[in-house]
């Protein structure tokens, strides 16, 4: 049979974001495919080479989309581990509970691309819907819906509103009584099953080698958690499951993930339950004459697809000297990706980008 | 726990590599090790099939143009030692060079493809060495080193609006203010 060459993206619905994959397809399979990026390259890490560690801050937001929390926090404790600032105790948790938040309006922003991938269109109608609820909690808490600017060095911004516990509370009873309506439309949807067991694959002996990080690689049957491995925050006072499904599928990614969800809801229960008062923020000096100790930091932490490393070396100015992101989408969306895209089939491709959590605007900063 | 693997992982690098130009601890679970440029292949190596350093992180680069060196830097995780390493090893600035460690990691390929087109640092051995990765049609010199003036490059570039007339220096303004705004 004919091979032909198919450029999908950057603009498609399939696509998670604004990248191009070429495919060399015979037929319906495919046999080869390389990943393009470079629409959304902004070069924030050279902007903040020119900013005060300060005037970085609305920026690191910005560089994933679904996920700005992470950045934020990300940012936020790598610049307090070079300059060592102290965090007040009040100010971690809820530092975790807006974590949390984030995963799980991640996970239903992932669970309507992923069914709306197979052609179930009601699910991102739900999911969509109540991931608003979510935002407006972070509305009330941060003023902004999308990206909150809200954990800073030192602390958090402002302190909870007054009756945000309860509100809280009573969304994530909402939410864990709507996970019924998501399992029968999603989780035992028969179309679901169908198309998610057996599809991209990832071998448990390779997954490791190939860089594979969070709910995709405990979807394989390996469980690492950077919650686990090196708590940061206050996880290591939080009870809570780390799920892991053997199949390296779709499939296993689904319930790892829904089953994270529900450990989301506990956990944001637990900080609910036993949050202390005091102080929600140290003072940082004149952000303008802030000067860092020159040094070098790895800061990470467990996002909603995998590990986020933040790299951040200062030579003692009142300037960063370099910031890298790591985002798990720059290993699973063109190196994995070039892996385990080649023997399946054409309209599986976004499926599979969808189960992997691809963000692009990570790839390239 | 943590401290005593670090301790332990510290002394065993120690006694294996001579070379070593210095080993520090740098916080919780991280160590800083700087290496000379020929050694850090033969370092990563026997990091992972010997120390189960089986996850790359990523690999970084920093410039420090007043030394004249780019300092590349290797971030690698061990799962069961719960350490995360950071190799460091300073190159010439003018003749950048390093052996790639593609064949380790797969994903080492896209990282090194980045720090070519970025700094224009040459991972030798690496095939796809030189191909386009973020930037197309690139001609000025690599856009992340120190000595790239964005700023210059974007007034050069694209146009400005005009400016308005009753405009101020905010940011000196800010910061002439700012001890005695947060008195109050």
């Amino acid at each position: 049979m004919k091979t032909t060459k198919l450029y999908l993206g950057p603009q498609h619905p399939g696509i998670t974001g604004n990248m191009m994959i070429e495919l060399d397809v015979e037929g319906n399979k495919i046999l080869k495919s390389k990943t393009h990026v470079g629409y959304l390259h902004r070069g924030f890490e050279k902007l903040m080479e020119r900013r005060t560690y300060i005037q970085s801050f609305p920026i690191v937001c910005r560089i994933c989309v679904p996920e700005p929390d992470v950045n934020e926090n990300n940012y936020a404790r790598a610049v307090e581990k070079l300059s060592g600032l102290e965090v007040p105790e009040r100010a971690k948790w809820i530092r975790t509970m807006v974590l949390e938040m984030a995963r799980l309006q991640s996970y239903l922003l992932w669970m309507g691309g992923q069914s709306g991938s197979m052609g179930l269109y009601t699910m991102p109608q739900w999911t969509i819907g109540d991931r608003d609820y979510l935002l407006d909690r972070f509305e009330e808490l941060t003023g902004g819906r999308v990206y909150h600017l809200y954990v800073w060095p030192g602390g958090v911004r402002k302190d909870l509103p007054i009756g945000f516990k309860t509100r809280m509370l009573d969304l994530m009873d909402y939410l864990e009584s709507r996970m019924k309506d998501y399992t029968k439309l999603m989780f035992e949807n028969a179309i679901f099953k169908k198309r998610a067991i057996g599809t991209g694959v990832i071998p448990k002996d390779k997954a490791l080698e190939w860089g594979v990080v969070g709910p995709v690689l405990r979807g394989t049957g390996i469980k690492h958690d950077v919650r686990i491995d090196e708590p940061y925050e206050i996880y290591d006072k939080l009870e809570f499951e780390v799920p892991t499904y053997e199949g390296g599928d779709i499939y296993s990614r689904a319930l790892v993930r829904k089953f994270e969800f529900m450990q989301s809801i506990s956990i944001i229960r637990q900080i609910m339950d036993k949050i202390p008062e005091g102080p929600i923020y140290n003072r940082i000096p004149n952000p303008f004459k802030w000067k860092i100790p020159k040094g070098y930091t790895y800061v990470k932490l467990e996002s909603s697809r995998g590990e986020f490393g933040y790299f951040m070396a200062s030579d003692g100015s009142e300037k960063l000297r370099r910031v890298n992101v790591r985002g798990p989408a720059y290993v699973h969306g063109i190196s994995l990706l070039e892996k385990i895209l080649p023997g399946s089939r054409l309209g599986d491709v976004s499926t599979i980008l969808n189960s992997l959590g691809v963000c692009p605007p990570e790839m390239e900063r | 726990m943590g401290f005593s693997k670090l301790t332990e992982t510290k002394v065993l690098l120690k006694q294996y590599f001579k070379d070593i130009i210095s080993i520090e601890e740098g916080g919780e679970q991280r160590l800083i090790i700087d290496l000379q440029s020929k050694d850090i292949t033969s370092m990563i190596n026997h990091l992972k099939d010997f120390m189960d350093f089986k996850h790359l992180s990523m690999i970084s680069c920093v410039d420090w143009p007043e030394e004249n060196k780019f300092e590349i830097v290797y971030i690698l995780t061990s799962y069961s030692k719960n350490i995360v390493l950071m190799l460091k090893t300073k190159i010439d600035r003018k003749n950048p060079k390093l052996q790639s460690i593609m064949s380790l990691w797969p994903q080492a390929v896209t990282y090194e493809i980045e720090l070519n087109e970025m700094f224009g640092v040459f991972f030798e051995g690496n095939d796809r060495m030189g191909e386009e990765f973020i930037l197309e049609d690139w001609d000025d010199i690599p856009p992340m080193r120190r000595d790239f003036d964005s700023l210059e490059y974007a007034n050069k570039n694209f146009k400005f609006r005009d400016e308005r007339k009753d405009k101020k220096i905010i940011r000196e303004f800010i910061s002439e203010h700012y001890d005695e705004w947060r008195k109050k």
